[in-house]
């Protein structure tokens, strides 16, 4: 094996990266020269205090701060080696690669059955035998599927807080995606749910490649491989997350875990 | 003192007066609204019912027949208001009687009420029913069943002769369109031209083949026409009116014949809920103050169902643009502003734009391009359904437009944001979320544009509505649907009725039954339209909500 092609393994291998990215929201400057490495079916958590720009990383990654007009990036962003800001890119394949899952839950007006099977359906998947199967899959893969199989046909609104959160989780499995980004997925959770919610990322892990932003450093500290601490825009330190929590590095770090400020 | 103060204070605070306002505010809305619906209600229905007659005897020995429509009572006068009816004799259907000169009021049960054709009403005692020599005298025993067969048999015959008339007419058609060329080119300038002439032989040719064709058939179908004709016209009713003479009444031109007095309430109100059907499906007589509104009805509803299957997709991909796609801005921000404005527009200023664009410009150029055979007989180049309906759809289109941007700027944001995050494009997210979710408030427009529409008369005046029409916009004849048709409107009928009617009194009761109709449509219009709303809120928003 070539170096270059060695090069290009190891571009591919990584999940996402990002080197030297400044964001701008206007004239508001969020990142500040933000340069970090996703690994593959792990688990990543960032954490940092309110306003780090945590989110906006992370949104970056699916380009979702597009739908805000008068945002800017600057740096590469590459997933799985594909800079994912070239032009001519496609955002529907890209959103389809790198899932989302929101703070609050958001599933669409429409019964169970035909949320998980809206990112299928807009790719083209009409068979039905299909899409069942997509959306059993799904279901248990969110660990949701004894909970709702009686009555997929059912309002998604009927469901509860946490189960609500779980959909979503499921309606972006169903779209087979390598990366889910979960921005505070249960942060509007009672601690029950919660921990339904954890459990289910557990599950996840090994399969998927998890990005996920918390404000509970407990729960990062049980769910994730790696952690990232952010702040004032500017990555602090990143490493495998025992390090971090036992010997971080970076007196902030150490601060911000200690709980000295937050 | 200080307990006094206090109770002063939270009286203020806790808005006890505010509620009061607030509460007597609703009371007066609804009180008005009730008021005016009651007054047209009772107003209108009560025109069906058929009155009693009264015969009322006067100090110098005559008398009158007449249903009791008014009292004025006043310490200078005392006089009633008489329905006197029979406005062929009389001249005027109603008749102030001073109560000094009445000596004697009664009901006779053998007063009848003919219903005609023309003329309104006729009141009076029916002597015979007779038809050449023989005749039935209204004593004998089998009076009702006889005239009843008879006003039946006339009704059939005379709907053989239409049908008969018919076919001759259609049989005739060739040679007609024929003899048409014919007398065009005779009044032609160049009727003496050679070559003229030469078309005229061939077509005068023409015309005597086919003369010839239809032959005895046609003499045949003329005579039996004829004949129909004159056994319709046979049977009469001789009636004797209260100033003693005596009406020789076609039975062609009875329609009903009843006698109020005699009836029982069962029966004046089985003859209530008859004349209510009648009003629905018939057409007008005597120059719309009598018979029914169908026409109207018919005109009415077709316009506004024209109007929303035109406004709604306008509006609704106007608003989309303007909210999703347009880049916001000052300029967005004024042609909102512009279309918020629009609906402030006097109406009649639309019915002048669509009389000048619609009618004038498309109309115009329609009837040059496809049309040009008929010139200038214009075809779409004049007022009719379509471009009426054109007009009340640019009129009601701003409505749309403001409640389907207000729906769509109602759809959350996390709802877009999650479509996207899953990889749908813009369309396909709207398509599939905003859409569903703004589809209540695009409906509260289309209500809003129905109950805007169906009430407007205005424009309709100078784009389309006339005051009676021979046939409506859907009939049997190809191309079954008539846009270029003109047609009758319940809005204008209740003007045309009120203030153009050579009877005004007469008509009265005809302006608030039709504005009593026109309420209920505009009520079923909404209520339409509001099922449909709650069915889309109950699929997108759930049973749970
Ligand atoms: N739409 C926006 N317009 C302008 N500035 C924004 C916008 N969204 C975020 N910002 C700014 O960008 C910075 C980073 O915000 P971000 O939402 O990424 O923080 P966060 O770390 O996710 O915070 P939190 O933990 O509270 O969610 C903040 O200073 C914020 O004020
Ligand atoms: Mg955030």
């Amino acid at each position: 094996m070539s170096r270059m092609e060695q090069a290009i393994d190891e571009l591919e291998g990584t999940a996402v990266i990002a080197r030297n990215v400044n964001f701008y929201y206007g004239i508001v400057q969020a990142l500040f020269g933000v340069s970090l490495e996703i690994k593959p079916k792990q688990i990543t958590a960032f954490i940092g205090p309110s306003g780090c720009g945590k989110s906006t990383l992370l949104r970056c990654f699916n380009r979702m701060n597009e739908v805000l007009l008068g945002t800017r990036l600057e740096g590469d962003i590459l997933v799985h080696g594909t800079d994912v800001y070239r032009e001519g890119t496609r955002l529907e394949t890209l959103r389809k690669r790198v899932g989302m899952v929101f703070q609050k839950s958001n599933p669409f007006p429409m019964t169970i059955y035909d949320n998980i099977a809206f990112g299928p359906r807009m790719r083209g998947i009409k068979d039905k035998s299909t899409l069942g199967e997509v959306v059993e899959r799904s279901l248990k893969q969110a660990d949701l599927w004894h909970e709702v199989k009686d009555r997929l046909n059912n309002h998604a609104q009927g469901l509860s807080g946490g189960q609500q959160q779980r959909l979503c989780i499921a309606r972006t499995l169903a779209n087979e995606p390598e990366i889910i980004l979960m921005d505070e997925p249960a942060s509007a959770l009672d601690p029950i749910s919660t921990s339904k919610i954890e459990e289910t990322i557990q599950e996840l892990r090994n399969l998927y490649t998890i990005v996920i932003v918390t404000h509970n450093l407990q729960q990062a500290a049980r769910c994730s491989d790696h952690t990232a601490f952010f702040y004032m825009g500017r990555l602090v330190e990143m490493g495998a997350t025992s390090r971090i929590f036992q010997n971080p590095a970076q007196k902030r770090t150490e601060d911000y875990i200690s709980g000295k400020f937050g | 003192m200080g307990e006094k103060k206090d109770y002063v204070r939270g009286f203020w605070a806790e808005g006890t007066p505010f509620i009061w306002f607030s509460g007597i505010a609703a009371v007066v809305l609804v009180l008005m609204v009730v008021g005016l619906v009651s007054l047209i209600l009772a107003n209108g229905m009560s025109q069906f019912w058929p009155a009693s007659v009264a015969k009322v005897s006067l100090k110098n020995g005559s008398y009158l027949l007449g249903s009791v429509s008014d009292r004025e009572k006043t310490s200078e006068r005392d006089r009633i208001l008489l329905r006197i009816a029979n406005r062929d004799v009389n001249g005027l259907d109603f008749k102030w009687v001073e109560s000094s000169a009445i000596t004697k009021v009664e009901y006779p049960e053998s007063v009848s009420v003919l219903e005609r054709d023309e003329y309104g009403p006729m009141y009076g005692f029916i002597n015979s029913l007779a038809e050449g020599e023989s005749s039935v005298a209204s004593s004998s025993p089998e009076f009702q069943n006889v005239l009843r067969e008879k006003l039946r048999t006339v009704r059939e015959k005379t709907a053989s002769a239409k049908k008969l008339q018919a076919t001759i007419d259609s049989e005739k058609k060739e040679v007609t369109a024929v003899e048409v060329r014919l007398r065009r080119l005779d009044e032609g300038e160049k009727a003496n031209d050679p070559e003229t002439l030469l078309e005229k032989a061939g077509l005068e040719k023409r015309r005597g083949v086919l003369l010839e064709n239809l032959g005895t058939k046609l003499a045949d179908e003329e005579k039996e026409l004829e004949r129909l004709k004159a056994e319709v016209e046979a049977p009469r009713l001789d009636v004797t009116l209260s100033d003693g003479s005596v009406a020789k009444v076609k039975l062609r031109k009875v329609l009903a014949v009843f006698n109020p007095n005699a009836m029982w309430f069962g029966a004046k109100f089985v003859h209530y809920m008859g004349n209510m059907a009648s009003f629905i499906t018939d057409w007008p007589r005597e120059s719309n103050t009598e018979g029914g509104v169908y026409p109207a009805i018919f005109g009415t509803v077709m316009m506004v169902f024209i109007m929303v299957l035109i406004c709604t997709p306008l509006g609704v991909l106007a608003a989309l643009y303007m909210h999703e796609y347009a880049r916001q801005g000052f300029l967005l921000s004024a042609i909102r502003l512009a279309v918020n404005n629009l609906a402030g527009v006097p109406s009649i200023v639309y019915g002048i734009f669509g009389l000048g664009f619609f009618v004038y410009m498309l109309g115009g150029g329609i009837d040059r391009l496809f049309f040009a055979d008929k010139l200038p007989e214009p075809t779409y180049g004049t007022g009719g359904i379509l471009w009426a309906s054109l007009t009340l759809a640019l009129l009601t289109v701003p409505v749309v437009v403001v409640s389907t941007m207000e729906g769509l700027s109602a759809v959350p944001r996390a709802n877009r944001d999650g479509a996207l995050a899953l990889g749908s494009s813009k369309f396909q997210m709207i398509w599939n979320v905003v859409l569903p979710n703004a589809a209540p408030g695009i409906l509260t427009g289309v209500i809003l544009a129905v109950s805007r529409a169906a009430g407007e008369v205005a424009p309709l005046m100078i784009t389309g509505v006339v005051k009676l029409v021979s046939a409506v916009p859907v009939d049997a004849v190809w191309p079954y649907v008539h846009m270029d048709r003109k047609f009758m409107h319940l809005g204008f009928h209740i003007y045309d009725v009120g203030f153009q009617s050579p009877n005004v009194e007469a008509a009265k009761p005809m302006v608030y039954t039709t504005a009593a109709l026109l309420l209920l449509i505009v009520v079923a219009l909404n209520a339409l339209a509001i099922l449909l709303r709650n069915k889309l809120r109950k699929k997108y928003m759930g049973s749970a909500l």
